[in-house]
């Protein structure tokens, strides 16, 4: 230990600790500095960017004893006196923070460009700010905030004050976006109390391995800071979780048997430096390994042994869709083109990884913690301790990112376990490496897909069988093996399909939600098939989806005929013109141009149910009014970054007829709001948008009630009265007088309710499994070095039917973040189980490689959404690797079949197609 | 996790930090610390001893000498990124920093803790060795040069004692108006090079190549000189066609394969590279216009 003293943010400070601890530790933990942010502890995520000396550093790689006599600032240190910078403002209204976890990095970075230039190019701005990542982003909305303050762009369309009742399509800024700038935001492990212990699960090496644990007495005694090791055997209720309610077959931890490398088989309860020191080959685990299987093929293999007891062939479960005869559809069709296509896992790579704390209150428990689904893990939780539901209060955390990742479970049950054994507060915040390797994955996919049209270019039949590597355990392995099947032949209306799908265990890391729950995958297949056939039949790749895009009163392969809001005509509509003259520009450059750089143009076009499949799917949305006036929403809907507390607090206040900005929020708590669902399957806008619109309602009858006012009556919320103003009539309720109760204490109280209406599937998938779709196409313009293989995208154009835009920043924001991750899909992310385990290994895009993204609007209202509105969370991401894929084809004549596309695959393509040609 | 105990030592002096060495086993010198921290903390490299070098004098400076370029080992990238010396005199040098990680890493990392950290596909490495420098080290016995072509022992080793350290590089000048291109792939701006080229080239009045001198990072183990490819050039009047005749010669290379590249591509990338390296080399120098 050594007192290092230097000054934080104009403030001499002074500090014990040994040297050589990390910057970043020192400022978060000891100094209570929580605004910069940890993703990586390896220099690769730039979370933690801060100034040393007025230049920016990595503070996870400074040791402290580097800064004694030196100047640190922190995001903290950049607004004075309360009064925000004008690059945190602009950060603010350009929507440049979404979850905020990588927005203290970005700030500082680009702050140090300010003190260099004060009009920074966008190279400029992309060179200093290039050593951060953000996952939600797309990075262009960063990079327009920064060049706004440069003077270069102008500011953004902005709707700050909506008056009452027309909130609902606004471009009001988040209404939680302040905190994300200075610092303030609390994430999953940027807070619990001081005398917390810490618990780091001993993961195993192995991808399979039987085990046993011995005594750890020695252990004991080597480190007496060790309050206590749990293994299966400490798990009061089940050890066994799950996301589906009768599938609970991934371990707390594991008890004998290990089925991937990650899986948790111990837990170390202790003092921080305890557990970060002990090696994990000195807990006293034996393993006995197995062969491995990795990929479905060596699962499905003949001898292989059983993952799992109950599931013979390693085999999950089928998913199956059958309309029709679609192989005599095929064998009438003019044309078949027909291909085989493989998915990698991909890994979620949210900046912040898994991290929160739990304490004991009684025979209850608390968890704090980032997560996307509050009553989930709530009820996960109970069954692990073999508690009540009710016994668990989940306290979420900002979360800073989760994309699918943050639907299972991770360090709940862990901190919940050691907590309620122990009664103290236990916390746990995942390394990068534990995140990515014990986290789940986007199913690795392999297809195979026969499809037809006659010669003027009408689809006639699809065929489709996938293979989906769903790892060791179930995680979301029956959503995907269900929704590939409906959604694989594409957003068209096609007589004849036949559609299967296999998920597949493997001892690989589980596969579970990933933004678009296997959809993804299936809309590579169809839409490579779909160019396939308009080259044959010579038909302009963007008119034959036109030509077939389902429309309303045509059947899905499931058999439901569309009622309404089917807008993908439309979208694709609405790109024809930026299509013809972008493929003529690159039909130009590639007539004129050096034979080396060759670009394309493709287009992708998709479709995604909202909600879950087939299942009852519902939120509830509560509003009170308190004695003193106040108006609160009560929202269990978990914001992840999208804008959901923004665009809730929107919905509800046209509901009720306040102004938006009148509005308190109250989120997550499961002690505080009613149950609103997870955030996934692109549902909260459209389900518990609908849950809040009529918890606003319904809070303004019951307000009209008291006051025995007509429908029209104008409100306006006072001081403890609300004045009900009705045909030139005024009435006053004072709310002084009213009696307070409901579980939050208010006089006047509300709620919501929407489950969207939805039929069950029957063995050949028929039925109605969504309530509404959201549709998309998008166009990318991608430029290629045939010599390297490398992909540039240029530009993307995505036209998107979002029903009704409750608020276009938010869902700009949500179009940006998701093709940046679509052409990571396409292009770069491939998470290799033990090898790609990091941010320096596993590439996602960084700011050079998401081109200038425009975006089009389309809103073909949705009936039963709040508004019109339907989801987007998910469409955003589908149809970017498509569109890439047909861009590499016409800049080079090669069909990618396999992603991501990298480099040295894209280069053996060419290299193998030259050889074919004559 | 945390990094192992290990004892944390901060000399003020070369010598000191030497006596250090020789005398503690397993001990590991800490300069910019871009590469040593992560490795610490995801326990790659687990040293009894960690000797943080950032506050020994005299280990930061540019300086010209002698018709030759001395950098100091704690020199910041960053230092060098912007210094005039540098940009003017070996120009490639400011253009393979700006390959160099991101400016967070710039900031901290040091020209010393790159080439004794001797990733195959580090730029700087790359750099000193298509300039042919010496590498000053320091050990108990005193100071000695060691040429870079000898520097490399085999992968991420430096041949230099336990007890030695690197405290700085003379790099020899190429003439005014000589041609130097930089060119790496990598798979995202900011990342490690998978391959990089580094060319050279001295123009005579007439256009044509008196002296080339071609080196690949990424490809091997260390950096490779292409002596066959040189050979090619020197002579030649910089048409498309000897470029791509000299640089083909890369081909054969011996390749590493890794998640990134398989060997092949390895050596299809020495060959795009050093023959894009020749082509902006060839298009900078003097008497080429």
């Amino acid at each position: 230990m050594t007192t290092i003293a230097f000054t934080l943010n104009g403030r001499a400070t002074s500090v014990e600790v040994s040297p050589v601890r990390r910057l970043a530790h020192v400022l978060r933990e000891d100094l209570g500095f929580t605004g910069t942010k940890v993703g990586c502890d390896a220099g690769d995520c730039g979370a933690c960017t801060v100034f040393l000396d007025g230049a920016q550093v990595c503070a996870c790689m400074v040791p402290a004893g580097q800064v004694a006599g030196r100047r640190i600032e922190t995001v903290e240190g950049l607004a004075k006196d309360g009064k925000l910078t004008a690059l945190q403002q602009a950060f603010h209204h350009f929507n440049a923070a979404q979850c905020g976890i990588c927005t203290p990095g970005m700030l500082m970075a680009a702050a140090d460009l300010f003190q260099r230039t004060a009009r920074p190019s966008e190279d400029e701005v992309m060179d200093a700010l290039g050593g951060v990542l953000c996952r939600c982003t797309g990075y262009r909305k960063i990079v327009d905030a920064v060049l706004h303050v440069a003077g270069r762009v102008p500011a953004a369309a902005l709707d700050n004050t909506p008056d009452a009742g027309r909130a609902v399509g606004a471009r009001f800024p988040k209404v939680d976006g302040l905190q994300k700038l200075d610092g303030r935001e609390i994430f999953g492990a940027d807070q619990a109390p001081a005398d917390a212990l810490w618990l780091r699960a001993v993961r195993s090496p192995h991808f399979s391995a039987t085990f046993t644990v011995g005594a750890c007495d020695a252990l004991h005694r080597k480190y007496p800071g060790l309050v206590r090791v749990f293994t299966a055997r400490d798990v009061p209720g089940n050890n066994g979780f799950g996301v589906y309610p009768q599938v609970k077959d991934q371990p707390v931890l594991a008890d004998g048997d290990v089925r991937f490398r990650g899986e948790a088989v111990a837990a170390l309860v202790g003092d921080r430096d305890t557990v970060m020191t002990i090696r994990d080959d000195e807990v006293p685990i034996h393993y006995t390994p197995r062969t491995a299987l990795v990929g479905v093929d060596s699962a499905l293999a003949e001898g292989a042994h059983r993952l799992h007891t109950d599931k013979p062939g390693n085999i999950l479960a089928f998913g199956y869709v059958e309309r029709g005869d679609a192989d005599a559809a095929l064998a009438a069709a003019d044309v078949v083109v027909e291909g085989t296509f493989e998915t990698a896992f991909v890994e979620h790579a949210y900046i912040e990884p898994e991290a929160g704390w739990a304490r004991r209150v009684g025979d209850r428990v608390e968890v704090t913690v980032t997560t996307q689904t509050p009553y989930m893990d709530r009820d996960e939780v109970a069954q692990v301790l073999g508690i009540a539901n009710e016994a668990v209060r989940i306290i979420p955390t900002a979360c800073g990112g989760g994309f699918g990742g943050k639907l299972d479970i991770s360090v709940q049950p862990l901190v919940a376990l050691a907590a309620w054994h122990l009664d103290r507060p236990v916390r746990c915040v995942y390394h990068r490496i534990e995140s990515m390797s014990s986290t789940t994955k986007r199913h690795p996919a392999r297809m195979t897909a026969r499809y037809g049209c006659t010669k003027d270019g009408a689809l006639s039949g699809f065929t489709f069988f996938g293979d989906f590597n769903t790892g060791a355990y179930t995680s979301w392995g029956l959503t995907v093996k269900d929704r590939v099947p409906i959604h694989a032949m594409g957003p068209y209306h096609v007589p004849a399909v036949r559609a299967k799908t296999r998920a597949v265990f493997t001892n690989e890391t589980p596969a579970g939600a990933f933004r678009g729950f296997g959809v993804p995958q299936a809309a590579i297949t169809h839409e490579a098939l779909m160019d396939e056939m308009a080259e044959r039949i010579g038909m302009d790749p963007l008119e034959f989806r036109w030509k077939n895009a389902i429309r309303v009163g045509q059947p899905t392969a499931s058999g439901q005929v569309l009622k309404a809001s089917a807008g993908l005509a439309e979208c694709l509509a609405a790109l024809r013109p930026h299509w013809r003259k972008a493929r003529a520009e690159a039909e130009a450059f590639n007539r004129t141009g050096d034979g080396v750089r060759r670009r394309g143009v493709g287009v992708g076009a998709i479709w995604y149910g909202c909600g879950a499949t087939s299942a009852p799917n519902p939120s509830t949305m509560r509003m009170g009014v308190a004695a003193d006036g106040t108006v609160t929403l009560y929202s269990g809907a978990q914001d992840i970054g999208q804008g959901t507390n923004t665009t809730m607090s929107q919905v509800a206040a046209d509901g009720l007829g306040i102004a938006v900005d009148r509005l308190r929020l109250v989120w997550g708590d499961t002690d505080l709001t009613p149950d609103s669902g997870k955030t996934s399957a692109s549902r909260q806008a459209y389900v518990s948008g609908g849950a809040a619109k009529r918890a606003g309602e319904n809070l303004r009858a019951e307000i009209l009630r008291l006051a025995n006012a007509g429908q029209d009556a104008w409100l306006r919320f006072e001081p403890g009265a609300i004045v009900v103003e009705d045909r030139g009539r005024m009435q006053t309720i004072d709310l002084r007088r009213l009696e307070a109760g409901g579980p939050n204490g208010d006089v006047i109280m509300a709620e919501g309710y929407f489950d969207p209406p939805t039929e069950p599937l029957d063995e050949k998938g028929q039925g109605v499994p969504y309530a509404t779709y959201g549709f998309a196409a998008q166009i990318a313009e991608v430029e290629v070095d045939v010599e390297l293989g490398t992909v540039k995208v240029r530009r993307i154009v995505a036209a998107h039917d979002v029903g009704r835009s409750l608020n276009p920043t938010q869902v700009e924001g949500q179009i940006h973040g998701g093709v940046a991750q679509g052409l990571g899909l396409a292009l770069m992310e491939e998470y290799i189980p033990g090898r790609t385990e990091n941010l320096h290994d596993y590439l996602i895009p960084t700011f050079g490689d998401v081109p200038e993204i425009e975006t089009i609007l389309v809103e073909d209202p949705e009936p039963t959404g709040p508004y019109g509105a339907k989801g987007v969370g998910e469409h955003v991401l589908c149809a970017t690797a498509p569109a890439i894929f047909g861009g590499i084809y016409q800049a080079t004549g090669v069909r990618i079949r396999r992603a991501p596309a990298t480099p040295d695959r894209v280069r053996a393509a060419i290299l193998a197609r030259k050889e074919q040609r004559p | 996790m945390k990094p192992p105990p290990f004892k944390y030592h901060d000399p003020r002096t070369v010598a000191e930090t030497v006596e250090l060495l020789a005398r503690n086993e397993n001990a590991k010198i800490l300069a910019g610390g871009q590469s040593l921290m992560p490795m610490l903390n995801m326990r790659y490299v687990q040293p009894d001893h960690v000797i943080d070098i950032n506050r020994v004098e005299g280990l930061s400076y540019i300086r010209e000498a002698g018709g030759r370029l001395e950098i100091g080992a704690m020199t910041r990238q960053r230092e060098i990124e912007y210094a005039d010396l540098v940009a003017r005199r070996a120009p490639i040098v400011r253009e393979a920093i700006l390959n160099v990680g991101h400016r967070q890493t710039r900031n901290r990392g040091t020209l010393g803790g790159s080439l004794s950290h001797l990733d195959p596909a580090a730029e700087l490495p790359l750099v000193s060795a298509a300039l042919e420098a010496t590498v000053h080290v320091q050990g108990p016995k005193g100071k000695r040069d060691i040429a870079m072509a000898e520097f490399p022992a085999g992968y991420m080793s430096p041949s230099i004692e336990l007890d030695e350290m690197v405290i700085g590089v003379t790099l020899p000048v190429w003439p005014d108006g000589h041609g130097y291109g930089f060119v790496e792939f990598s798979r995202r701006h900011g990342d490690f090079a998978i391959v990089a080229a580094a060319v050279l080239l001295d123009v005579e009045a007439g256009g044509k190549i008196k002296r080339a001198s071609v080196t690949v990072g990424g490809v091997g183990p260390s950096p490779v000189r292409c002596r066959d490819a040189e050979k090619a050039l020197t002579g030649e009047k910089g048409a498309e066609a000897a470029f791509r005749a000299a640089a083909e010669t890369c081909r054969t290379i011996d390749a590493m394969e890794d998640v990134y590249a398989p060997a092949w591509y390895r050596q299809h990338l020495a060959t795009v590279m050093t023959r894009r390296a020749m082509v902006a080399a060839f298009g900078r120098a003097a008497n080429a216009r």
